[in-house]
């Protein structure tokens, strides 16, 4: 099939391939200003607990090159900025201009211009060297992007050998009870928070949709090894809601 | 990795509670703007915490708004206290143990001069509970509440410090659950001698055995009549 009739899911739709990101771009453009109070509303702040986790397996030390993909508004870029050093380099990259303008702010409110770097860039492929980075973090970024395997095999180029990926991402409770009661909220809560905080439901709607359009934990992993990452391996949080998937580059 | 692999996971309790006390920590250091910018000096500095029982690591570092406290790190510290919970307390929140009591050594390794500042910061470290409560509560009912905060704060210090003394003389003197140091060393010092009676003994028997194997007669086997 050529690449102008590809389909590709962007929540429960089906979309020409070229459009899924125009789409993407549009729900954040519309969430960005509220982005980080609407994530602590539907996630009721797990996911600072949920990032603190994914700071630990990161392995980062003084020194090191970071990129945090998709990184939105920073959280987890401010906290490697601290852990590098003053002879480490954290990227922060995403997408999304709207969602780079306010973790440039953040940034730079933080007191970690001095060894940050705001890029837009494009996750499936990145525009980077190869083996430039120690550690390559995705933080609830990889299901918004539309060729997942290119940009796996992406990350894995410009990783350094040793160097290491973390995904966090939303995944598939194990619990079908709790599944049950993770889809009534997020499909009956969310979209309400949406339009009450930034009046646009439809962009929550999507969130909610595109968890269960995500790869499920072992389908994630076996994408992973497909990339070429190895001793990969994935830490379920919260009863599966979300998952750490982690992968070296060897 | 199958579901069993799970308990690899880091705990989501142990972290919710780490990151509670980097907030209460944090809160302090804020209502405290000198502690705040003595800490800030020593922004990028990592202390190592790790406790033996039940052992627990804990990576503090510092940044210059405060600090970060993480479970786990892969860089090496600028310091590092290791011993028990109670002398780790003891240690670096100055708690006062009875004189006399039995407590474990703290391992410390790399930078004192940055251990001593950080515990002088902890003991000298003073929370301004009218401004954290200000925003809450309208100025004239936070600095009410500080002055009793203070006093409440400062009567549970007081208690804590009685009940210490209190609990120590106890433990140590009257229950006889816990000897004293002094008892101990003597103990130790006992042992010793005993044994060094017994290895002295046991050299006076070996010597008698031989001297009385020299001076008897010859035995039949010892004639070298075996037919062997």
């Amino acid at each position: 099939m050529s690449d102008d009739n590809k389909v590709t899911h962007f929540g429960y739709q089906q979309v020409p391939w070229q459009e899924k990101q125009q789409k993407v771009a549009g729900v954040f453009r519309s969430v960005a200003g509220k982005y980080d109070v609407m994530n602590d509303l539907i996630s009721m702040g797990s996911h600072r607990i949920l990032k603190r986790m994914t700071i630990e397996l990161a392995g980062i030390r003084p020194g090191h090159k970071v990129l945090d993909l998709a990184g939105g508004t920073g959280d987890l870029a401010i906290k490697f900025s601290r852990l590098v050093g003053e002879t480490g380099q954290v990227v922060l990259a995403d997408i999304n201009d709207a969602m780079l303008d306010v973790g440039r702010d953040r940034l730079f409110d933080a007191g970690c211009s001095h060894n940050t770097q705001v890029t837009q860039v494009n996750g499936e492929c990145l525009p980077f060297e190869d083996n430039s980075f120690h550690c390559i973090t995705i933080a609830f970024g990889l299901r918004n992007i539309t060729d997942k395997d290119a940009a796996l095999r992406s990350m894995l180029r410009v990783l350094k050998p040793g160097g290491r990926l973390l995904v966090l991402e939303f995944s598939t409770p194990t619990n079908k009870h709790l599944a049950k009661a993770y889809d009534a909220y997020s499909f009956a809560v969310w979209p309400k928070l949406g339009k009450l905080i930034v009046n646009d439901p439809d962009s929550y709607q999507y969130l909610a949709e595109s968890i269960r359009m995500h790869p499920d934990q072992d389908t994630l992993q076996g994408m992973m090894d497909n990339a070429g990452f190895a001793r990969t391996e994935y830490f379920n949080m919260i009863g599966g809601i979300v998952a750490l998937h982690r992968g070296f580059k060897f | 990795m199958n579901l069993k692999d799970q308990s690899r996971s880091p705990g989501l309790l142990s972290t919710t509670a780490l990151a509670t006390v980097e907030r209460a920590i944090n809160t302090a250091l804020r209502s405290d703007p000198t502690s705040a910018e003595r800490l800030a000096i020593h922004a990028g500095r990592l202390i190592a915490i790790e406790a033996t029982l039940p052992p627990v690591a804990i990576y503090g570092l510092i940044v210059e708004d405060g600090v970060e406290l993480y479970h786990r790190s892969d860089a090496t510290p600028d310091v590092a206290v290791k011993g028990s919970p109670m002398d780790l307390a003891s240690l670096l929140l100055n708690w006062k143990t009875r004189p006399g009591m039995i407590g474990g050594p703290v391992d410390i390794s790399g930078n004192r001069d940055f251990l001593q500042e950080l515990q002088q910061i902890a003991n000298d470290l003073q929370i301004d509970w009218g401004a954290i409560l200000e925003p809450i509560t309208g100025s004239e009912l936070a600095q009410q509440l500080d002055y009793s905060a203070r006093r409440l704060f400062g009567w549970a210090k007081q208690a804590a410090s009685r009940l210490t003394e209190q609990l120590g003389d106890y433990v140590g003197n009257e229950s006889g659950l816990i000897p004293h140091r002094r008892d101990v060393y003597e103990f130790g010092q006992d042992v010793d001698e005993l044994r060094m009676d017994v290895d002295r003994l046991d050299a006076r028997i070996q010597r008698l055995r031989s001297r009385s194997t020299s001076s008897s007669p010859s035995s039949p086997q010892d004639s070298g009549s075996s037919p062997h």
